[in-house]
């Protein structure tokens, strides 16, 4: 039997591309610092927990998935994701792996659950993915990604999205995928996205540190309030792109209630409130 | 058929409705507006179409049956115009890639545009 050993939510950031690609002086100067410290941490505690599969519930940008068949859910059931090129060439990194079986599994017991996903064979990640993951899931010196994953996507920028309460419902579906999965594997579930920014119109650039920071505190305290947040609520608090906080419903979902947050860390800088945070599940 | 209250009340909610000015979300009417622009922008992440747009913009334009209005929003580089037309920032960022324009620039755009895109 497979089981959920942690849980992970990181905001994900074009930025935190930029900043990691620039090397490891970079990464600690003052300047990020804030930001890069707190997921060498996390990073630590991954190589404690020595996970056997990340399943990753990301967002993607328009760089696998498109207009002409956008979809509401889909899950990766392939057994390697290459990077995808966003416009600016993809980043070196090596194709990640991923777990087919597993994928499989957790296809038919979402269908089971009536949550009926686009199912993947050939899927590309963007930076909602693999802007934070490198941080946590990447030996430089080995030159190699660690942990197979699943990516779980979900629709959060062509409305209607599927609501607050239909993601932390997800979670609790993908909880029971990876329970009823007969190998005997320990999984982290990672959700990637926010915290507050948004893109476009007048409000460029805001970044709203208190309600971001209040989020984190509901998520790990009493998570099931969020899920009667409208996303017209969700978009004056954080921002119109703010709304792919739904991904780490999802993955709060998918813990147990008295999962306990280890790892919080929070840095508002430029145009992004960055957010970070672990959840520590008993054994 | 009965229309439960319920229900009714579910419905109303999965569209987000009245936002203020300055706020916009991507939706019916920008994905309906933005179809052709959203079309092209998003060819960018295919490296023969970045060649393209070097080489010939207007060859590069003429695979997406863009409006003549629009071609002329491409053509200035008009970010605050693209965007009222339905382009989605996501695309609109790879755009800004061939164009070499920074992010930063667009979002000058963005605070000083007066919004204007919802709707
Ligand atoms: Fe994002």
């Amino acid at each position: 039997m497979a089981r959920v050993v942690g849980g992970i939510g990181a905001s994900h950031a074009p930025s935190m591309e930029h900043i990691y690609d620039a090397g490891e002086e970079v990464r600690e100067s003052d300047e990020w610092q804030p930001l890069f410290g707190p997921f060498k941490q996390v990073a630590d505690w991954l190589e404690e927990l020595k996970p056997d599969r990340l399943v990753v519930v990301y967002n993607d940008h328009m760089d696998q998935f498109f207009l002409d068949a956008y979809p509401t859910f889909a899950l990766g059931v392939a057994e390697t994701y290459p990077v995808a090129d966003e416009g600016f060439g993809a980043r070196p990194f090596p194709p990640l792996p991923g777990d087919a079986k597993l994928g499989w599994h957790i296809a038919r017991s979402l269908v089971a659950d009536e949550f009926d996903i686009t199912i993947c064979q050939d899927l590309e990640v963007d930076h909602g993915v693999i802007s934070p993951l490198p941080m946590v899931d990447f030996s430089e010196g080995e030159g190699g990604w660690k942990i197979p994953i699943v990516p779980l996507a979900v629709n959060v920028i062509l409305h209607p999205l599927p609501s607050p309460l239909r993601c932390w419902k997800l979670g609790r579906a993908l909880r029971r995928a990876i329970y009823s999965f007969e190998d005997d594997l320990r999984v982290v579930v990672v959700g990637t996205g926010g915290l507050s920014h948004q893109l476009t119109g007048p409000r460029f650039g805001q970044v709203t540190p208190d309600w971001d920071q209040e989020f984190m505190r509901l998520l790990a305290e009493e998570p099931e309030s969020l899920t009667r947040y409208t996303y017209k609520q969700l978009i004056e608090l954080g921002g119109t792109e703010s709304v792919e906080v739904v991904n780490w419903l999802a993955m709060r979902g998918a813990l147990p209630d008295d999962a306990r947050p280890l790892v919080t860390a929070y840095y508002a800088h430029r145009i992004m409130g960055y957010g970070l945070q672990t959840f520590e599940v008993a054994a | 058929m009965e229309l439960t209250q319920e229900y009714l009340a579910r419905l109303d909610a999965v569209q987000p409705k009245e936002l203020p000015g300055d706020l916009d979300l991507f939706d019916e009417a920008t994905a309906t507006r933005g179809i052709r622009l959203n079309k092209a922008a998003y060819s960018l992440k295919d490296e023969h179409q970045r060649d393209l747009f070097a080489k010939d913009e207007e060859a590069w334009m003429a695979q997406f049956g863009l409006t003549d209005e629009e071609q002329d929003l491409v053509r200035g580089r008009d970010w605050i115009g693209l965007w009222r037309s339905g382009m989605s920032i996501y695309v609109m960022v790879k755009l800004s890639g061939v164009t070499d324009t920074p992010l930063p620039e667009i979002g000058k755009q963005m605070k000083e545009s007066g919004g204007g895109a919802n709707g």
